[in-house]
């Protein structure tokens, strides 16, 4: 009897020993986001549906690595006439169902997403037409003047129109549901990798894609896990049990610190955003600008950045130099970063028509974003040193986009970290500062203000790189002098990754993309055995 | 038979009442909290036109009872509409959600039963020993902390110190298994695998337990708490007098009228692991119905919470049902009342 239980147990053992074995993974890289994942280009919108949509799908142009301006990525050149593109498509281009890519592809990909509306259609609003000029040529025609057209083109994935033309699903119109069903399941790219699964609340599966037209290094990942809606706690006991290779941006800076202290290297994605801390223009006492001098000069930036550090060198922001991020066009140089200012914050306060004891600040923080809490108690320990009275309040998500649309209902104080979703500034500073884009979650200031739109319209209509550089620094000067907002610190995005995991364009700046998600192009990477 | 057959139907009814009053709750529950849904869904980065259209494509302009009359008449053509969050079909994201769920909540009520049973009759039949003491001592752990605190412990103790479990997932990366049922403790053995169903097992162990963990203290307290009066009474004293063995007397005569209560109990249990099964879910990245449900709440994704609350509240009554008739087969009061006109 007694032999026979060593036996079982000795069984159950092994047996135990072999699956656990089985799970230690070669040419596989594991990592996660939030759920859900969008596998439909058309709608990808954030972090987790920009990975997808950057390694399944490609795109006409690529952002250069390690500086500004854009490359040629399925287009071999480009050339602007007036409000007219025209790009000259590769000739080695195949689908991953084998079909070459064409200009009809293009005016299809186009369409598809302005006919969806979803995701960031917006970006094509002013796009008139475009037409497939011949198989390898395709001209997008423009509205209005829209300098940043080819960057934008950076967020139109490209999918095989023959293949969803396919797998219409039922819809009204020809077009039916211009394929949605069939890519919220599969893939219809020419991208680095293929989909193998997708289960937008569990994870996605992604295969090398054997004939792609650039070359992938033999080490880059063979499949790729993307795994949604991990718990931090979860994150931590995977990666230290080497079941883990690369965290989400998301974590707490303590389990970032905790896993970089397990031996964890981190890896990190910036230059594109910023947390900005938003003031309400038309509320006094922050319609009058000296006023919101004093607040921007009496915010402790260092405290702020020193609240996101994850180790010694490594923070998940840094400090601001302006209203556009250090890097971007227009962007002051790093050296002259925002420091708080007592003297001149009591200075601006005596030039403000308002006596700060007389109104109470209300200083909002997004339930969803924890550490904008710990913001919210800085400011309130700052202002009140200015004599302001200030309450915290808490707003889910939700409220606080409905809240927003009205000036009365908007809060004295909203945080909010805002990207640029094509790495221009057009689509990071319009829809803060533009009047006509006032009431919207990232506008909650209802800036009102002639210079600051006429150097915005410039920015997005000068042909002259030159010309938009030169609006976008005027505008940064601007909206230093009268500060809608206090510009908290220049976001960057820190992961925690295992030592077998090599991420250069998450890890050598000469190589990083300035794009968010675009790092995390597999293809680029490299995992041990 | 006819009077089960009654009990069954005039369950069915008020199940089916039930069912109606809570869409009826929820439809307005989940568009009077703030928050516009299609603002959420679409993302902060949506134009107006774009929400204009979502909202049109929602109904979300129409009055309340129109919305509510257009919900009824999909429904009864068996579509709940699109998921915002998923931006699939709800029906999909049920189907392929919800054996999951029902996999870890069956796991954890047959763990449920077959250890709290056995260990409120083992402390029954050992009243004021030191087996007794240590079972109430360790029913009284399982039932003082929740699921999600044991699903942390149990984590770090038996995954991360001492790697004997899986962390995350249902199965193991290198088995692809084709869904038929979607409880791959079925489906493993559907494919001819039985490795594949041992490495199922072993992933869902872990989460079960931990889900299970307080049903079955809660189990054993009562199981135990009503042997010991059972064992009080004129005619346990009888069987002991004709001499019958106390493992007999436990398990013919103290055990079976105990059950009826802790059946009760333990139906409730089992009904409330669809809603406790959430952090356990999250903790390891199960992908399961309750986690879906909560994440389409805090979304305010309309279609898709009324979908999973119908389909968790449906599951509830069936359960209840069950223990219903479970009851009345056990206690024939109950049966025979039924049979009254």
């Amino acid at each position: 009897m007694q032999r026979h239980k060593k036996l079982v147990l000795g069984g159950v053992a092994a047996a135990v020993m072999a699956v656990t074995h089985a799970v230690s993974a070669g040419g596989v890289l594991r990592l996660d986001e939030v759920a859900v994942g969008e596998l439909d280009p058309g709608k990808a919108s954030d972090y987790a549906d920009s990975i997808l949509m950057f390694n399944v799908y490609d795109t006409l142009v690529l952002p250069e690595q390690g500086g500004p301006g854009l490359v040629p990525h399925l287009a071999k050149s480009w050339e602007a006439d007036g409000n007219s593109y025209t790009f000259t498509l590769r000739d080695d281009v195949q689908f991953q169902s084998g079909n070459p890519l064409t200009a009809d592809d293009v005016v299809f990909s186009l369409e598809r997403m302005q006919n969806l509306g979803q995701g960031l259609s917006y970006l094509f609003a002013g796009v008139e037409s475009a037409e497939a000029v011949d198989g390898s040529t395709v001209r997008f025609n423009l509205s209005t003047p829209y300098a940043p057209f080819v960057a934008s083109l950076l967020r139109l994935p490209i999918v095989d129109k023959a293949l969803v033309m396919a797998n219409l699903g039922e819809g009204e119109g020809e077009m039916g549901d211009w394929g949605q069903a069939f890519l919220s399941q599969n893939a219809a790219g020419t991208g680095a990798y293929t989909v193998s699964s997708h289960n937008p609340q569990e994870e996605t599966v992604m295969a090398k894609h054997d004939g792609y037209f650039l070359d992938i290094a033999d080490a880059a990942p063979d499949t790729v896990r993307l795994r949604y809606g991990l718990e931090p706690a979860t994150v931590r006991t995977l990666i230290a049990q080497g079941e883990h290779d690369i965290s989400s941006q998301w974590l707490p800076p303590e389990v970032l610190k905790a896993l970089a202290g397990d031996g964890a290297q981190l890896l990190t994605e910036g230059g594109t955003g910023a947390f900005y801390v938003k003031m309400n223009t038309t509320k006094p006492p922050l319609d009058d600008a000296n006023c919101r001098l004093a607040l921007s000069h009496a915010f402790d930036y260092d405290a702020a950045v020193k609240m996101i550090a994850v180790t010694d060198d490594i923070s998940q922001g840094s400090a601001a130099s302006g209203a556009v991020p250090v890097g971007m066009l227009g962007a002051n140089s790093a050296d002259n970063i925002l420091k708080q200012d007592m003297d001149a914050a009591k200075a601006a306060l005596e030039q403000c028509q308002y006596n700060p004891a007389d109104h109470e600040l209300e200083l909002s923080w997004i339930a969803e974003v924890p550490i904008e809490e710990r913001f919210a108690l800085l400011m309130q320990a700052n202002f009140t040193a200015l004599g302001f009275n200030a309450s915290i309040k808490k707003l889910p998500w939700a409220l606080f986009a409905e809240q927003v649309s009205k000036p009365e209902n908007t809060p004295h104080i909203s945080q909010l970290f805002v990207n640029a979703v094509t790495g221009d500034p057009d689509t990071l500073l319009y829809g803060m500062y533009h009047s006509g884009s006032a009431g919207t979650w990232q506008s909650p200031e209802y800036l009102n203000d002639g210079e600051v739109d006429s150097l915005l319209d410039q920015g997005r209509t000068a042909a002259d790189p030159a010309a938009r550089a030169s609006a976008y620094s005027a505008l940064n000067e601007r909206l230093m002098a009268i500060a809608p907002t206090i510009y908290g610190y220049d976001r960057q995005s820190v992961f925690a990754a295992s030592t077998r995991v090599k991420a250069p364009a998450l890890s050598d700046p000469a190589q990083a993309f300035g794009l968010d998600g675009m790092g995390f192009s597999f293809r680029l990477m490299e995992v041990a055995e | 038979m006819i009077a089960l057959t009654r009990l069954i139907a005039k369950r069915l009814a008020t199940a089916s009442l039930v069912l109606i009053g809570v869409s009826m709750l929820i439809f307005a529950i989940a568009r009077v909290i703030p928050g516009d849904p299609a603002r959420i869904a679409l993302g902060p980065n949506a134009t107006d036109e774009q929400l204009a259209k979502l909202r049109a494509e929602l109904r979300l302009d129409d009055s309340l009872p129109a919305q509510y009359a257009h919900f009824v008449s999909e429904l009864l053509q068996g579509d709940l509409g699109i998921s915002l969050y998923t931006n699939r079909p709800v029906t999909t994201d049920i189907a392929q959600f919800l054996p999951a769920t029902l996999e870890l909540v069956l796991v954890a009520g047959t763990m449920m039963v077959l250890i709290g049973l056995p260990l409120g009759m083992l402390s029954a039949r050992y009243e004021g020993k030191w087996v007794d003491n240590l079972i109430r001592i360790v029913s009284l752990l399982g039932v003082s902390a929740p699921s999600f605190v044991w699903a942390v412990i149990l984590m770090l103790l038996f995954a991360f110190y001492l790697p004997f479990f899986p962390i995350a997932g249902r199965i193991s990366e290198q088995y692809a298994i084709d869904p038929v049922t979607g409880f791959l403790l079925i489906d493993t053995l559907l494919a001819g695998k039985p490795w594949a169903w041992l490495d199922a097992a072993w992933h869902i162990a872990l989460p079960a337990f931990a889900l299970a963990l307080s049903g079955i203290g809660q189990a054993a307290r009562l199981t135990r708490a009503n042997m010991v009066e059972t064992y009080n009474t004129p005619y346990i004293e009888m069987a002991r007098s004709y001499g019958f063995s106390e493992s007999r007397i436990a398990r013919r005569y103290a055990f079976k009228p105990s059950l009826i209560p802790s059946l009760t109990i333990i139906g409730l249990d089992f009904a409330a692991m669809l809603g406790n099964a959430f952090l356990v879910e999250a903790v390891f990245a199960w992908p399961g119905l309750s986690r879906y449900g909560v994440a389409v709440i805090l979304r305010k994704d309309l279609n898709a919470i009324l979908g999973t609350v119908l389909v968790i509240s449906a599951t509830f009554l069936i359960i209840n049902i069950i223990v219903d008739l479970l009851i009345a087969w056990l206690n024939p009061r109950i049966r025979h009342a039924e049979q009254k006109p």
